[in-house]
């Protein structure tokens, strides 16, 4: 390898044997979530916001735990995380790598474009679950909430379902909108109209109308649908056309976000 | 055994692009060989960009064909790109990561082996030993550049891409890419490159195209094209010292409106 020439390098025809190569796909997302997982990690605060803020929620809420179950303030705590995590990482991450070309060079290397959001995503999943098991984790020793080991396992997969619902909806923002800035202020609007609408609304205390209107929003059935597998007993019919709805979302908020969804602002 | 020169690295055969009712590239036709420096020279919107683009693969053609070092952009996609080293106007790494990070990233990405040792010749060519651990985003702009012209030409690619390259840099760090690039005209790889600097394309191009309007209006050595085009009287009245330069001939062909 040599900056300014090639000395030994012979010309690329099929026939060459010092053509260049192609990494394999495992090599290549290797790679990519290598330097994906860093460049989280070097956004410290931003991930510590994501956590913290669903913890501190749901520490301070402990009165609430008696009066609404545990599962009802785990389901929420982690919900804010997921919105967290869709709309305010995911979303302004991608956006803000849109900007500055990241994607782009990274599209004119030998690997195939999905490798590169495939990468993105996985990162996004791991923090979910950093996220959902820092809850659980505050639950049990702030609040005393104990669940069966199938209530963690099944809110832990709960929890990638709404998190993919949330991701499509940050895919969705950030393929409507170009500009990196304005996504991150729309994503914010959105965050804590979600937060504010869906917990206060969970809780009834915007009237019965709003609270319905929860109940079947993004908020509302992925906080259900954490809820019910964390206590897999009270699964019902309502859980299960949560379930379907979050599906739905998932699917509509993606198709939307990956029809729309521009590789570069610039060009 | 060095790379044959003069062979067709890139092809370009009637490209036509279209955004929406817009036809930005209109049946273009080009080749670039090895050993060459070739510029694509066009006032705003002429359709350069969306030109090297469409070689990139970053955009889809609605017409024509793409041929690099042998391989159709459309039918061998991934091949054709280990084969091209792109320096976008952009630099385009993540500010978080360092500068040996990027260079691990896309040596892993064009499945180059890259040990300490070579990490570090890299580094010493480029000048940014001192830099190795330093983030991207805290480099200076003509640094920022080395990395990114380091990053094209991590795999020894035998086009290199380079859109308006000496953009924004000093003069002495303009004269050490013009260094660099005849350097790799010398040990024969090809390389396209967009410009607005007239100076530049006079002093490396081997040859030139003026594109405008999406078409090709002349395509030659720059010495050919000031002399097949010193008698135009659009070149005549464009030009400001007696004596026809290039751009009097660019002038002359593309009109003297400023574009958007």
């Amino acid at each position: 390898m040599c900056l300014l020439g090639s000395p030994g390098l012979q010309f690329a025809h099929k026939n060459s044997t010092m053509e260049n190569k192609i990494p394999s796909t495992n090599s290549a997302i290797s790679t990519l979530l290598q330097a994906d997982f860093r460049t989280q990690w070097r956004n410290r605060r931003a991930v510590i916001m994501i956590i913290i803020v669903p913890v501190f929620i749901l520490i301070s809420w402990k009165g609430l735990v008696e009066k609404y179950g545990g599962a009802f303030a785990l389901s929420n705590a982690i919900t804010i995380g997921l919105t967290a995590i869709g709309l305010m990482g995911y979303s302004n991450a991608i956006a803000r790598d849109r900007d500055k070309g990241v994607f782009q060079r990274l599209r004119v290397a030998p690997v195939p474009a999905w490798t590169i959001m495939m990468s993105r995503l996985a990162v996004q999943l791991t923090l979910i679950m950093i996220t959902t098991t820092a809850v659980f984790v505050a639950g049990f020793y702030y609040d005393k909430i104990s669940l069966d080991m199938s209530g963690y396992i099944l809110g832990l997969l709960a929890a990638f379902a709404g998190g993919a619902m949330y991701l499509g909806l940050g895919q969705a923002i950030a393929g409507m909108i170009n500009n990196a800035e304005t996504v991150n202020s729309t994503t914010r609007l959105v965050y804590f109209f979600f937060i504010m609408i869906g917990m206060f609304g969970g809780l009834g205390v915007l009237g019965k109308e709003i609270g319905e209107l929860v109940k079947w929003s993004p908020y509302g059935t992925v906080a259900h649908i954490l809820a019910s597998s964390m206590k897999p007993s009270t699964w019902d019919m309502e859980s299960t056309m949560s379930l379907l709805l979050t599906a739905g979302y998932a699917t509509i908020f993606s198709s939307m976000g990956i029809k729309w969804f521009k590789w570069s602002s610039a060009r | 055994m060095p790379i044959q020169l003069n062979t067709p690295v890139l092809q370009v055969q009637n490209l036509s692009i279209s955004y929406g009712e817009f036809q930005a590239v209109k049946s273009v036709s080009f080749v670039v060989n090895t050993g060459e420096i070739f510029g694509l020279l066009g006032p705003n919107g002429a359709g350069k960009t969306s030109t090297l683009s469409a070689i990139e693969g970053l955009l889809k053609p609605d017409a024509g064909k793409i041929v690099i070092a042998d391989y159709d952009i459309k039918e061998k996609p991934l091949q054709a790109r280990a084969n091209v080293g792109v320096q976008f106007q952009s630099t385009g790494f993540q500010s978080e990561l360092s500068v040996t990070e990027i260079i691990r990233l896309f040596a892993g990405i064009y499945a180059v082996e890259m040990d300490k040792p070579k990490t570090d010749k890299l580094l010493s060519a480029i000048k940014l030993e001192a830099e190795a651990n330093k983030r991207f985003g805290q480099l200076s702009g003509g640094q920022q550049q080395r990395v990114s012209l380091a990053i094209a030409m991590i795999h020894n690619p035998l086009l290199l891409l380079l859109d308006e390259p000496t953009t924004g840099l000093d003069p002495q760090s303009r004269r050490q890419l013009w260094e660099r690039m005849e350097n790799l005209r010398e040990k024969g790889h090809g390389v396209l490159l967009t410009t607005h600097s007239m100076e530049e394309a006079e002093a490396v191009c081997d040859r030139i195209a003026i594109i405008d309007h999406g078409k090709i209006l002349s395509i030659d050595t720059p010495e050919a094209i000031i002399q097949n085009n010193k008698d135009n009287p659009e070149v005549i009245k464009a030009s400001r010292k007696g004596k026809i330069t290039l751009e009097d001939v660019f002038i002359g062909l593309t009109g003297t409106a400023i574009r958007s």
